[in-house]
């Protein structure tokens, strides 16, 4: 824990009712890191990536981004959310406008800038996504994989200094994940600090600076990808993990 | 009043000459009906989009009274509250509450179109726009408000020809508008009723016709591709 982590979770606790969902998270990442998030159904992953733009309000604990205290009365929270981007695994583009407007929609509203930059750096943010051409196509009009591209470029326009992936391929055709996961990855090897729940293990692999296990509320277990694919140090975190990837390889054949 | 006459129920020449020796008259009345519905659907609207919006996002001490006043304006009979704002009530001129009462009866009805197509866009269009930093009251304003519109406008639609057809019913306080009018017409000539009221219905029907036309177009220009 220095004072230069970006991000740092520090006794997170949730609770829904008598149901603790999530029980005393503490992790830093640094600027860059990409971590990716596992676990099984109902272990609190999605819970724990929206405790930190607050769209679930934790119980406890503290979350600090660039070593400011972000869950707080005080804090504002649309000031934390316009640092924190994220993706959806339900997309939610916004269905009224087009692709290009999707992303410059914040950069106007929130952000303040001009109708013509916002429209020129959303222009950019389609490009780097591989999306300018259907940048006047309506969500109803693009693919799964096309409309969470647009996703992405919609969180990427605030210049935020950190992007949530909830399960952004979960809601894809399988053959519609790897446009989608190609982004991530280019994303990551540009140093964006990520935090992903995926259960793309190829994706783990190739760009995660580190994983994080989580069960039953529970960090149980983190470290580098190789450690938890190759030593992993608990007997839950190498049951979960041959599971995810026998199911993974069944659906690619 | 059919019954006090002995006239029979007939087509006569002299009965159409009569309703086209009035046009004047009706024409006068007509134009009335037409300021009556606008000015009504636009107190309905105004009074009643936020009534919608507070019955979906607002908090429980506004809800209650939207709520309440909202029951009560759709569970009474237009003339009675037609009579209660020009009799009960100290406004003294017909226009005027024959507006408020069409008005408010169609805030209650308008809410509820509203209330329902706020409702009906997705969760995840408020957590989208919350999560790029949008306040909860921009997200209204630039992504759910937009959409719920769209979806307003078949109910819309109806409500505007219920309004424009409820007009007549200012005849219970004596607006002189198009309904009146015509009923006027019938009293100093009751052998031309059913060549007065053919005409009046063949001109609530061209006006009603005409208007959801011209919502339809106005719907399709706004429409956007859906899922």
């Amino acid at each position: 824990m220095t004072e230069t982590d970006l991000l740092r979770i520090d006794g997170l606790q949730k609770s829904y009712g008598d149901e603790e969902v999530l029980q005393d998270i503490s992790f830093s990442m640094g600027e860059g890191d990409a971590y990716v998030l596992i676990g099984p159904s109902g272990s609190g992953k999605s819970t724990l990536l929206r405790c930190v733009n607050r769209l679930t309000e934790p119980d406890g604990g503290a979350i600090y981004l660039d070593g400011v205290r972000v869950n707080d009365e005080e804090y504002d929270v649309d000031e934390l959310r316009r640092q924190v981007g994220m993706v959806f695994q339900d997309i939610n583009l916004f269905s009224h406008l087009t692709a290009l407007e999707n992303v410059s929609i914040g950069l106007e509203k929130v952000a303040g800038l001009d109708p013509e930059s916002a429209e020129e750096r959303a222009m950019a943010e389609l490009e780097q996504v591989g999306m300018a051409d259907q940048a006047d196509s309506y969500p109803a009009e693009l693919s799964g994989g096309q409309q969470q591209r647009v996703g992405i470029a919609r969180a990427l326009a605030m210049d935020p200094k950190l992007v949530l992936f909830d399960e952004p391929t979960s809601s894809l055709d399988p053959e519609l994940t790897g446009e989608v996961v190609s982004v991530m990855r280019d994303l990551a090897k540009e140093g964006m600090t990520m935090l992903v729940v995926t259960h793309e293990m190829g994706f783990a692999r190739s760009a995660a600076t580190k994983m994080l296990f989580l069960e039953d509320g529970h960090l149980v277990e983190e470290g580098p990808p190789e450690q938890l694919f190759d030593e992993p140090a608990t007997e839950r975190t190498a049951e979960f993990l041959e599971r995810i990837t026998e199911a993974e390889s069944a659906g690619s054949l | 009043m059919l019954g006090s006459t002995v006239d029979p129920v007939v087509f006569q020449a002299g009965d159409w000459a009569f309703v086209l020796e009035n046009l004047d008259y009706l024409a006068g009345g007509l134009r009335l009906t037409i300021e009556l519905t606008v000015v009504s659907i636009l107190l309905g609207f105004i009074a009643g989009f936020p009534a919608g919006a507070i019955e979906v996002y607002g908090n429980r001490l506004w809800k209650t009274p939207v709520r309440i006043l909202g029951t009560i304006f759709r569970g009474t009979p237009l003339v009675v509250i037609l009579i209660f704002a020009f009799f009960v009530f100290p406004i003294r001129s017909a226009f005027m509450a024959a507006i408020l009462g069409l008005g408010l009866r169609s805030a209650a009805y308008q809410s509820q179109i509203f209330r329902g197509a706020l409702a009906s866009v997705d969760e995840g269009q408020m957590e989208a726009a919350r999560a790029v930093g949008m306040s909860k009251f921009e997200a209204i304003r630039h992504v759910i408000v937009p959409q719920a519109l769209r979806r307003s406008m078949p109910g819309f639609q109806n409500e505007f020809t219920i309004v424009l057809k409820d007009t007549s019913l200012a005849i219970t306080i004596g607006f002189a508008e198009f309904l009146t009018r015509t009923n006027d017409l019938f009293q100093q000539q009751t052998t031309a009723v059913l060549e007065l009221f053919l005409f009046a219905s063949a001109v609530y029907f061209v006006l009603t016709f005409t208007t959801n036309r011209a919502l339809d177009r106005l719907e399709s220009t706004f429409s956007i591709p859906e899922t």
